[in-house]
């Protein structure tokens, strides 16, 4: 057995592997961003809510790993269908009373399946100053690389006019399923109108991503803080929770003090919502949000304001 | 047309009627001892519950097995000292195999959760006519080893079900199932044959996931007395339901029992507490609010 010579020798070259962004390193070269009012810090709080399915679909793709319930079961799997729907009955109204509380204006990732069955959520969130943003057809159909292009065009398209429908409005902002993506992703995003893509993690502000149709930019998620990453996979409590968020919070924003930093928390309802749980995000978001030159703003707030106050350099 | 399995209809907490429980507690607590027996050779099923070993798997064995040798009995006089009238997700072969643990659950009074006869032996992959049998034979085991009571609630052996679960259940006479681990209040479940509620259990406040998670029972503590905390407080709106569960073979463990001790002294020192049995609750759930219930939900999801 051997493997080809250029597994052992990689061809290397300057700069990112892929065509979607170029590297732009947060060094002390890089143009200072301000937010509106000299803000130091912008916080988008996007709160997800999506659908696992009954019976997975034949021919699509969940994560192995799927958060919720005792793992994978045997079908039916009444425990993880079960857990995360309370998401949608109860966790959710906890989180946005929560966010309601502390002035914050949610950014809402709802997926075609929530959007066509939960009229009452939809009018909900919109009637709670919501914007609500793209999240696939459900996380039990994830976007991968094996998705045709064709495929995957016709599936955000009935993303973007499932939620025109029910919203009334077509969505700005994108949050794959499980953050899923294809190598053709941005792109397609791009032609379909998208303004913003969440699923890259890889920054602490909002970035330009290279398309040759539309316009299209990144707005980074603060991964570490995501509920599922840091309560389920990973199981930290919920008082180191709370801690994490404000020493994310305490660093960023004397970050910002130089250069506008943004901290996008990433949010599940059947997640956070869960009683025990709530007090921890009502605590982090109120120590934040009692320091001054913090801006509380939804996505495509933050996406319009960076790409009207692009940074000269 | 609706979304699989169709068996509730959504009902969001924001817009539902006002449940009162009696003496207007704020909080209904139902505590979910699992009184299990795991087979020393277990069948080939739909799961293999210890994949490292060929079996017999001694260690995982008799690892739940001192649950019901000195767990429970260390279990049994914290629950005890507060007087709790357990609801118990019960292998119906412990009453069974372990007479002397039957006679001390009996003595107090509990509920009986229908848990399988093993939690070895999971019930998804069962026909109909296999499901059906699986009932009857339950109740009729029951009934001998109880002196004539019935059985009137489910929890899936080891969480499992099959899609027919509901009616099948409701067919057989029972009230209940608490598998739907989606709710801080009963919710109706639609069946074929009519009137069934979910009297929902926890795999958040539970010790079995939570410990073999890498927490200990502080942070177990730490979270039951924060539910209670947030579930009291929306409680005097609109009544609320707890449910927390343990397993002796867990919970029983010297270094932990303080724990449950704590848990229970900290809720019970509340008043507006209704400690009641998730037959009690499924019952008065059934006779005051079901239709409501239901009749809300037809005008909310239009």
């Amino acid at each position: 057995m051997a493997v080809d010579r250029g597994y052992v020798v990689p061809q290397m070259r300057r700069g990112m592997d892929h065509p979607h962004h170029d590297y732009q390193p947060f060094d002390g070269r890089r143009p200072a961003l301000r937010w509106p009012n000299g803000a130091r810090l912008a916080l988008c709080v996007i709160v997800n809510l999506e659908h696992v399915e009954w019976r997975q679909p034949e021919g699509s793709y969940q994560s192995p790993t799927l958060s919720g319930g005792y793992g994978n079961r045997p079908f039916p799997d009444i425990t993880r269908w079960s857990h995360r729907e309370y998401g949608h009955r109860v966790g959710i109204f906890r989180v946005l009373d929560v966010l309601s509380k502390h002035g914050i204006a949610p950014t809402v990732a709802m997926d075609v399946l929530t959007a066509e069955n939960y009229p009452f959520l939809v009018r909900h969130c919109l009637g709670r100053g919501s914007e609500i943003i793209g999240h696939g057809i459900s996380v039990s159909r994830m976007i991968t690389n094996e998705m045709p292009e064709q495929e995957e065009r016709d599936y955000i398209r009935t993303c973007v006019e499932s939620l025109t429908r029910a919203t009334g409005q077509a969505p700005k902002g994108w949050l794959g399923p499980e953050y899923g993506e294809s190598t053709r992703t941005p792109g397609l995003l791009a032609e379909a109108g998208f303004r913003y893509v969440c699923d890259w993690v890889n920054d602490e502000q909002p970035y330009a991503m290279n398309v040759t149709r539309g316009e299209l930019y990144a707005l980074p998620i603060t991964y570490p803080l995501d509920d599922v990453d840091a309560l389920w996979d990973r199981r930290i409590d919920i008082d180191q929770y709370s801690t994490v968020l404000k020493e994310t919070f305490d660093a960023l924003y004397e970050d910002g003090a130089t250069n506008g930093r943004l901290l996008a928390l990433n949010l599940h309802p059947w997640l956070i919502g869960q009683a025990f749980r709530i007090g921890c995000l009502d605590d982090a978001l109120g120590y934040m949000l009692s320091h001054p030159g913090v801006w509380a703003a939804n996505g495509s707030e933050i996406i319009d304001w960076y790409a009207g106050h692009l940074p000269a350099g | 047309m609706p979304l699989p399995p169709d068996r509730v209809a959504y009902l969001p907490m924001v817009d539902r009627p006002i449940i009162r429980w009696p003496g207007n507690a704020r909080v209904a607590l139902w505590v979910a001892p699992n009184v299990e027996h795991y087979e020393y050779l277990p069948p080939a099923g739909v799961r293999n519950p210890w994949p490292r070993t060929p079996a017999p798997d001694v260690q995982q064995y008799s690892l739940r097995d001192y649950g019901n040798r000195v767990g429970f009995w260390r279990m049994l006089e914290v629950l005890d000292r507060y007087k709790i009238k357990c609801s118990t997700t019960l292998n119906i072969g412990v009453l069974a195999h372990f007479p002397e643990i039957a006679e001390a659950m009996l003595q107090r009074d509990w509920a009986f959760v229908n848990h399988g006869f093993y939690n070895t032996r999971y019930i998804s992959d069962f026909s109909e006519e296999q499901e059906r049998e699986f009932y009857f034979e339950i109740r009729e085991s029951f009934r001998r080893l109880t002196g004539g009571r019935e059985i009137r609630g489910q929890s899936g052996p080891a969480a499992s079900n099959t899609e027919r679960t509901p009616d099948l259940l409701a067919e057989a006479g029972f009230l209940y199932q608490t598998d739907w681990k989606f709710d801080d209040h009963p919710v109706p479940i639609k069946t074929r044959s009519g009137r069934f509620v979910c009297i929902p259990y926890t795999g958040e406040l539970n010790d079995v996931p939570l410990i073999s998670s890498h927490f200990e029972a502080d942070y177990f503590a730490r979270i039951c007395k924060a539910q209670f905390d947030q579930l009291y407080k929306e409680g005097e709106e609109n009544g609320r339901l707890m449910c927390f569960a343990i397993h002796p073979f867990v919970i029983g463990r010297p270094h932990r029992i303080k724990y449950l001790d704590e848990i229970l002294n900290y809720i019970m020192s509340h008043d507006g507490v209704w400690q009641a049995t998730t037959d009690e609750i499924a019952e008065y759930y059934l006779a005051n609010y079901y239709d409501q219930a239901v009749a809300h939900a037809a005008k909310v999801n239009v």
